[in-house]
C-alpha cells in the first residue's frame, strides 16, 4: 500500500488532531466497527497464545491416512494440507507467527520513524532537510518493490522482515510525527516546558510523544494490517518464512495447484489473512473516531 | 546379424535366451555396443516403439501449445535446464537419441561403432540431413560442435560428462594464491576428436567408457551450425524440423515446421510454447480454460486436481528422476559414517512417496543406482528402524542429535516438499534441520558448498553417468565432497566392463560402499507425469522431460 | 514556479541517483558474482574467475557504481558487450549510448529489449484498473462522506475497509475459484495472445478486477475524509442554512473542493499499482513488468533490477510533481514550499 498517500492523509487529519486529545473510551464501546475489530484481533490472539495448550495436531505433524481425503472431517477439523498436516492447528500456529511478527516489525519501525520524526520536528533546520529528504527517497519506492528487492537479497527471515519493515514504514512514521510535533510545539504547554528550561529530550519523551500517541495508534494499528498482508505476499512469493513453520501466504502458495478439487486448503488461509487484517483496520477505524476531538 | 556387430553381442543374446538378463537388459546392453536399435528390438522379440508410432496416420496440420517456462537461451551447449533445451530441442538435433525405455538409438548419426576395448567409438553421420539453408550436415559440423564442449571457457556441462575418458585435468605449472598448483582441463590429445572422412568421426578415448552414445544425448549436446558460433535464436540455423519464429522471454516461443526436414515434415504446421510463469497454479488455470494443449510437467499433487477435467489425458513414465538429501563428510556432524547411516535408517521412505508424490514413485536404496538402471545389483532393502538409527546417533557421539541448516529451494513445489517431509521424520533421531528455502538462482550458488542440502537429479539412462559426475573424487557436480579412492576404482572398472553379470558384481560393490559411508540419503525414484488435452495424439512422455514436438499431432475437432 | 520547477527537477535527479545506489548496496547482500549468474550454475569454476577478471567485478562497490552509471549515461561502453568476453552479447543499440540499462544476466539480453515492452503491458492493465478505480472510489467516498456516520457511512465505510483487507492473492484465489473453475466463464490465465481460444479483452477481466478490489476500497476511504472535511466548512453550512438543498450544495460548492486532496491520492495510486501488480501478475501468468521485477529480483540481476527502480522511482516522483502542480492550481491558496 502506498505509503505516500497514507502519509499525507495522515498529516492532513494530523493537523485536526493537534491539541489535547483524550481517548473517549465510550466511543470505543458504543462503535460497533471498533468492537468487531477487537472480536476478531482477539479471537487470534486468544488463539495463538493458547496454541500450546489447545488439543490440536501438531501443525508439522504429517499423517498420510488423512490425505486420501484431506477435506474436513471428525479427526481434522478443517481438513489437512496437502502434506497431510492438520489445517486447524497449522492456521493458529501460523497466527503465532504472524502476530509476533507484524506487531514486532511496526514497533520497532514506530521506534524509528518517531524518533527521526520527532528529531526532525524539534530541531529543524538542516537536521530536519536530511532526514526529510532521506525519507522522501526512501518514500519514493513503490513498497512491495522495496520489499522484495530487500528479502530476495538478504533472504527471508523475521529479523529480515523487521528490516525490511523498518526501512519500508519508518520514513512514513517520521512524515505523519513531524507533522504532529510541528503542529504542538506551537502550544502553550509546550513553551510553558521551554521557558521552564527543560531539556529537548524531556519535552519530545513527556509533553509531545503522549500528545502524538493517539494518532500513532491508529496509525500502528494500520501498519500492522499491511504488514500482515506483505508478509502473505512474500509467502505466496515463495519468499516467506522458512518451512515448516506454518506461514499463510505459504499455505495459499503450496495449495494454489489443488485450487479445483479441494478450494478449501487455499480458501481458508486467504480467510484468515483477510479477517486479522480486517481486524486491525476496523479497530484503526473505530480508534480514529474516538480519538476525534 | 552383420559382422560390423560388437562381438560381445553374441554372449548376450545366449545370456537373454537362457534368462540370465532380461529382455529390457539385453535391448539396452546390446545397443549399447552399437547393435541399431531395430535389430536388438527384433532379436529380443519386441517391436520397436519408434516404428510402432510411426505406424499409425496421425492428422496433418494444427497448432500444439505447450505451457513451460521460457528463460533465457542464448547458447545451447550452456543450457542448464530441461526447460531450456525443449526451446532448442525443436530446431537442433543430436547425434544420438534415448527413448523412454533407455534404449539409445542413432539420430543424427547412420550408426556407431565401438571397439572391443570401448576406446575408440566410429560415429557415421547420416548423408540425407540437410540443415535450413540447405547445407548438408558433415564431420566438421560435428567436430566443431564436440570441441566447442570440451573447451573449459565456454563452459559446458557436456564438460564434466567428457571428463575422465577425452577430457584430462593437468597442472597448469602455475600456483594459486594459496601456493597450490592451480589444475586445469582440456582435451587430452589433438587426435581425442578425430575427423576420418566428410561423414566419418573418430572418438579415441584415454580410457574406456560404455556411456558415450548416452552422454551424445546430453541436453545441452545439440549439433549447432558453427556459423552461428553457439549463439541461438528466431534465426539460428538447425537441422530440425521447426523453425523458430518468435521468441519473447518470459512470454513464449514460436515455431513453424519445415517442409523440407529430413525425417519428414512433422504433423503440426506451427507449435508454440507459454510461459505460465512460477506460479503452479497458473498451469492448472490455463489447462483447465484450454489456454494450452498441455503441460511439459505436472507434479503429482498437480495430476491429482487435473484428473477431473474430462478433456484432460495423464501421461506418465517410470524415470531415474530422483532428489537426494547429501551431507559433506568433512563437517563436524557427518563426520562419522554412522550418523550418515543412521539418517537412513531413519527415513520412512513409502511415507515420503505417499505425502509427497501421492504414490508416484519408488523407494530409492541410497546409492542412486535404479533398479530400471542396466548395471543395477538388488541389495536388501532397509526398513524405517527408528531404535537403530537412534543407536547409531549415540554411538557417534550425538545421542542427543544436533541441529542445522538444511538448503533447499522453493521451486518446483515438490522439492520442498520432499524436504519437509524429510526433516520431519529426521526429528525422530535428534536431528533437527531448519529449513533454509532459497529462490533458485542463489540455491545455484551454494548447491555444492552448503554442508547440508537437497539437490534433485535429473533422469540419467545409465547409473554410472550420475555416480562419475556427482561422487567420483573432485568430479565436476561432486556437491556431497564424497572422495573414496576405493569407490573411484570400482568406477572406472564398471566403465570398462562389458559382461553386464561381471559389472553387476562391481556394481554391488560399489552400492554397497554408497549405503555404508557413502554421503546421501535418497527417498525415492520419481514417477514423471504429465498432462495433454486428448487431442493430442503421438505423445509420449520422455524421462528426461524433453520435449519432441515433431512426434505429435493435434486431432481437429 | 520556474524556481519550484527546477527545485524538484533538482530533487528528483537526486531521488534517483540515491534510489539506484541503495539497489546497488542492497544487491550486494546477495551471495554469487555477475560472472557464474551470466554463465549458469554448470560453468566450472575456472571460465567464472577468468570473466570475473575480464568485468573487473572484484572492484569496490563506489567504483562498479560509477562504471554502471557510466554505461547508464553513455559515457563509457558497456564491458558485457566486450566480445573478448566470450558471452556472445550484442546490444543492436550499440554499446555505448544514453539509457544503456546493461545486460541482463537473467534473460541475456539487453535490458532494453525487454523491459519496456512489458512495461506498456502493465501499463495496459494498470490503466484499465485505475479507470475504474477513480469513478467507483469517488462514488464510494462522496456518498459516505455526506453525512458522517450516517447509515449509508457506515455501510460503505465497512464494504471498503473489508475490500481493501482483502491481499491479491486472497481475491485472485476466491476469482478463480469462481469464474474459472465453478462458473467456467473467463480465462484463467493471460498470457496475452488469442491462440488459447480467448480473447485478449477477457483475459484482462480478472487481473484489473483483482487491482480494482484491492484499491478502490482505500482511495474510497480518503476521499471520504476530504469530503468530511469539506462538509465541514463554514461556507458548506453557510449554505445549509441559506436553504439550498443538498443536492445543489454538493454539486455546488462540495464536490469541487472535495476533490482537491483525493486528486493528489488519485494520481498517487500509479505508484501504487506499479508494485499491485507483482502479485497479480504472477497469478495470471501475465507478461508484465512486475513479473520481470520478481524474476529479476530472485536471480539478482542487478541490471534488470536497477532498470525496474529508476522506472518506478521516475513514475512515483513524476506523479508527486504532477500531483503537486495540480494541487496548486486547483487551490490557489497553497503555497508552495
Amino acid at each position: 500500500m502506498s505509503a505516500l498517500v497514507e502519509q499525507r492523509a495522515m498529516e492532513a487529519t494530523a493537523v485536526k488532531a493537534t491539541g489535547r486529545a483524550r481517548l473517549k473510551w465510550a466511543r470505543i464501546l458504543r462503535s460497533p466497527t471498533a468492537m468487531v475489530g477487537l472480536f476478531l484481533v482477539g479471537f487470534w490472539v486468544v488463539a495463538a497464545i493458547l496454541a500450546p495448550v489447545l488439543p490440536l495436531y501438531s501443525p508439522t505433524e504429517q499423517d498420510v491416512m488423512a490425505l486420501a481425503d484431506p477435506t474436513p472431517s471428525a479427526a481434522h477439523w478443517l481438513g489437512v494440507d496437502i502434506l497431510g498436516r492438520d489445517e486447524l492447528s497449522r492456521l493458529i500456529f501460523g497466527a503465532r507467527t504472524v502476530l509476533v511478527v507484524a506487531p514486532l516489525s511496526v514497533a520497532v519501525a514506530m521506534i524509528v520513524g518517531i524518533t527521526l520524526g520527532m528529531i526532525a520536528g524539534c530541531y529543524g533546520g538542516w537536521i530536519d532537510a536530511v532526514i526529510s529528504r532521506l525519507s522522501d527517497i526512501i518514500l519514493a519506492f513503490p513498497v512491495l518493490v522495496l520489499y522484495v528487492i530487500l528479502i530476495a537479497n538478504i533472504g527471508p527471515s523475521i529479523i529480515n522482515i523487521v528490516i525490511a519493515t523498518t526501512i519500508a514504514s519508518a520514513p512514513g512514521i517520521g512524515r505523519i510525527t513531524r507533522g504532529l510535533v510541528l503542529g504542538l510545539k506551537e502550544q502553550e504547554y509546550i513553551a510553558a516546558a521551554r521557558l521552564r528550561a527543560e531539556s529537548t529530550l524531556y519535552i519530545m519523551l513527556v509533553e509531545l510523544l503522549p500528545n502524538c500517541r493517539g494518532m500513532l495508534i491508529v496509525d500502528a494499528c494500520l501498519r500492522i494490517g499491511y504488514t500482515i498482508i506483505t508478509i502473505g505476499i512474500l509467502g505466496f512469493l515463495g519468499l516467506g518464512l522458512p518451512p515448516p513453520n506454518p506461514d499463510w501466504g505459504g499455505m495459499v502458495k503450496e495449495s494454489t495447484t489443488v485450487l479445483n478439487v479441494w478450494p478449501l486448503m487455499s480458501v481458508l488461509p486467504s480467510i484468515a489473512i483477510v479477517s486479522l487484517v480486517l481486524g486491525f483496520n476496523l479497530l484503526a477505524d473505530g480508534l480514529r473516531e474516538a480519538w476525534k476531538p | 546379424m552383420d559382422k560390423t556387430s560388437h562381438p560381445y553381442i553374441p554372449t548376450l543374446l545366449d545370456q537373454l535366451n537362457e534368462g540370465e538378463i532380461s529382455r529390457r537388459d539385453f535391448l539396452r546392453k546390446s545397443t549399447l555396443l552399437g547393435l541399431s536399435a531395430g535389430a536388438a528390438y527384433a532379436m529380443a522379440g519386441i517391436i520397436d516403439p519408434a516404428t510402432q508410432a510411426r505406424a499409425g496416420d496421425l492428422p496433418k496440420g494444427g497448432n500444439l501449445r505447450i505451457g513451460m517456462r521460457c528463460m533465457e537461451i542464448k547458447d545451447p551447449h550452456l543450457a542448464d535446464f530441461a526447460e531450456k533445451s525443449n526451446v532448442i530441442r525443436q530446431v537442433c538435433e543430436y547425434l544420438t537419441f534415448t527413448d523412454r525405455n533407455n534404449i539409445t538409438h542413432p539420430y543424427l548419426l547412420e550408426k556407431w561403432d565401438v571397439s572391443d576395448d570401448l576406446k575408440t567409438w566410429t560415429l557415421h553421420i547420416r548423408k540425407d540431413v540437410k540443415w535450413r539453408d540447405g547445407r548438408a550436415l558433415n564431420a566438421d559440423d560435428v567436430i566443431w560442435n564436440l570441441k566447442r564442449v570440451s573447451d573449459p571457457k565456454v563452459g559446458s556441462s557436456v564438460f564434466g560428462l567428457f571428463t575422465g575418458y577425452l577430457v584430462e585435468e593437468y597442472d597448469t605449472g602455475e600456483k594459486d594464491d594459496k601456493g597450490n598448483p592451480k589444475k586445469s582441463s582440456r582435451l587430452w590429445s589433438d587426435k581425442a576428436i578425430e575427423k576420418v572422412d566428410d561423414s566419418t568421426v573418430r572418438l579415441n578415448l584415454f580410457s574406456p567408457q560404455i556411456a558415450v552414445a548416452e552422454h551424445l544425448f546430453h541436453y545441452p549436446m545439440f549439433i549447432l551450425d558453427p556459423k552461428d558460433n553457439g549463439a541461438f535464436g528466431p534465426s539460428a540455423n538447425g537441422t530440425g524440423p521447426f523453425e523458430m519464429v518468435e521468441y519473447t522471454v518470459g512470454k513464449g516461443a514460436k515455431y513453424k515446421a519445415r517442409t523440407d526436414y529430413w525425417g519428414g515434415a512433422a504433423h503440426l504446421d506451427t507449435f508454440e510454447f507459454v510461459d505460465l510463469g512460477d506460479n503452479p497454479g497458473a498451469g492448472i488455470a490455463a489447462m483447465a480454460s484450454k489456454q494450452v494443449d498441455g503441460l511439459s510437467e505436472a507434479d503429482a499433487v498437480q495430476i491429482n486436481s487435473m484428473k477431473a477435467f474430462p478433456h484432460v489425458a495423464v501421461h506418465k513414465v517410470e524415470t531415474t528422476q530422483t532428489i537426494v538429501m547429501r551431507m559433506h563428510p568433512d563437517v563436524e556432524q557427518f563426520k562419522d559414517k554412522r550418523v550418515r547411516q543412521a539418517m537412513r535408517h531413519a527415513l520412512d521412505r513409502d511415507k515420503i512417496i505417499q505425502t509427497v508424490l501421492l504414490g508416484a514413485g519408488t523407494p530409492a536404496e541410497d546409492h542412486h543406482v535404479a533398479p530400471s538402471h542396466p548395471e543395477y545389483a538388488a541389495l536388501p532393502k532397509w526398513p524405517r528402524d527408528v531404535e537403530k538409527a537412534k543407536k547409531l546417533m549415540a554411538d557417534a557421539g550425538h545421542a542427543d542429535g544436533f541441529e542445522l541448516d538444511l538448503v533447499t529451494r522453493p521451486d518446483p513445489i515438490w522439492e520442498l516438499n520432499t524436504t519437509q517431509a524429510m526433516a520431519e521424520q529426521l526429528k525422530d533421531i535428534g536431528i533437527k534441520a531448519n529449513i533454509k528455502s532459497l529462490p533458485s538462482a542463489q540455491y545455484w550458488e551454494v548447491w555444492t558448498s552448503a554442508p547440508f542440502s537437497l539437490t534433485a537429479w535429473g533422469h540419467r539412462p545409465l547409473a554410472i553417468m550420475t555416480l562419475g559426475l556427482a561422487y567420483r573424487s573432485n568430479a565436476a557436480w561432486n556437491e556431497s565432497h564424497f572422495s573414496n579412492a576405493e569407490f573411484d576404482k570400482l568406477l572406472t572398472q564398471a566403465e570398462g566392463i562389458l559382461d553386464p553379470k561381471e559389472r553387476s558384481k562391481v556394481m554391488e560393490k560399489i552400492e554397497l560402499i554408497m549405503q555404508d559411508e557413502g554421503p546421501i540419503v535418497q527417498p525415492f525414484w520419481r514417477i514423471f507425469s504429465t498432462v495433454m488435452d486428448k487431442k493430442v495424439q503421438g505423445f509420449e512422455l520422455h524421462p528426461s522431460q524433453y520435449i519432441f514436438a515433431k512426434d505429435y499431432a493435434v486431432a481437429s475437432a | 514556479m520556474a524556481i519550484f520547477v527546477a527545485k524538484r527537477l533538482a530533487m528528483m535527479m537526486l531521488t534517483m541517483v540515491a534510489a539506484s545506489f541503495l539497489v546497488f548496496a542492497v544487491c550486494e547482500f546477495t551471495p554469487g558474482s555477475v560472472a557464474r549468474k551470466s554463465l549458469g550454475p554448470f560453468a566450472t569454476q575456472e571460465q567464472v574467475d577468468f570473466l570475473t577478471k575480464k568485468l573487473k567485478a572484484d572492484d569496490p562497490l563506489l567504483v562498479r557504481y560509477g562504471r554502471w552509471a557510466g554505461v547508464l549515461l553513455g559515457i563509457i561502453p558497456d564491458p558485457l558487450q566486450d566480445p573478448s568476453t566470450g558471452l556472445n552479447f550484442k546490444d543492436p543499440r550499440g554499446a555505448q549510448y544514453f539509457g544503456n540499462f546493461g545486460y541482463s544476466t537473467l534473460n541475456k539480453l539487453p535490458v532494453n529489449d525487454v523491459i519496456w515492452s512489458r512495461l506498456g503491458n502493465t501499463a495496459i492493465l494498470a490503466g484499465l484498473a485505475f479507470l475504474l478505480i477513480v469513478p467507483l472510489s469517488i462514488v464510494f467516498g462522496i456518498l459516505s462522506g455526506l453525512k458522517e456516520g450516517g447509515v449509508l457511512d457506515r455501510l460503505l465505510s465497512v464494504i471498503c475497509i473489508t475490500f481493501t483487507s482483502i491481499p491479491e492473492f486472497a481475491s485472485g484465489v476466491f476469482l478463480v475459484t469462481l469464474f474459472v473453475i465453478l462458473w467456467p466463464v473467463l480465462p484463467g490465465t493471460s498470457p496475452l495472445d488469442s491462440e488459447g481460444g480467448w480473447s485478449v479483452p477477457s483475459q484482462l477481466v480478472l487481473p484489473v478486477a483483482v487491482l480494482v478490489i484491492y484499491d478502490f476500497g482505500y482511495v474510497a476511504r480518503m476521499i471520504r475524509v476530504s469530503m468530511i472535511g469539506v462538509m465541514e466548512k463554514p461556507y458548506i453550512r453557510t449554505a445549509v442554512l441559506k436553504g439550498m438543498s443538498t443536492r445543489q450544495v454538493v454539486i455546488g460548492h462540495a464536490l469541487r473542493n472535495a476533490m482537491i486532496a483525493p486528486f493528489t491520492v488519485l494520481l498517487l495510486q500509479i505508484n501504487f499499482l506499479i508494485s499491485g501488480v507483482v502479485v497479480t501478475e504472477l497469478v495470471f501468468a501475465y507478461p508484465g513488468f512486475g513479473r520481470l521485477l520478481l524474476d529479476a529480483s530472485l536471480f539478482g540481476d542487478i541490471a534488470t533490477i536497477e532498470a525496474a527502480t529508476l522506472i518506478t522511482v521516475a513514475i512515483a516522483v513524476t506523479t508527486q510533481f504532477v500531483g503537486d502542480l495540480g494541487y496548486m492550481l486547483l487551490d490557489p491558496r497553497i503555497r508552495l514550499r
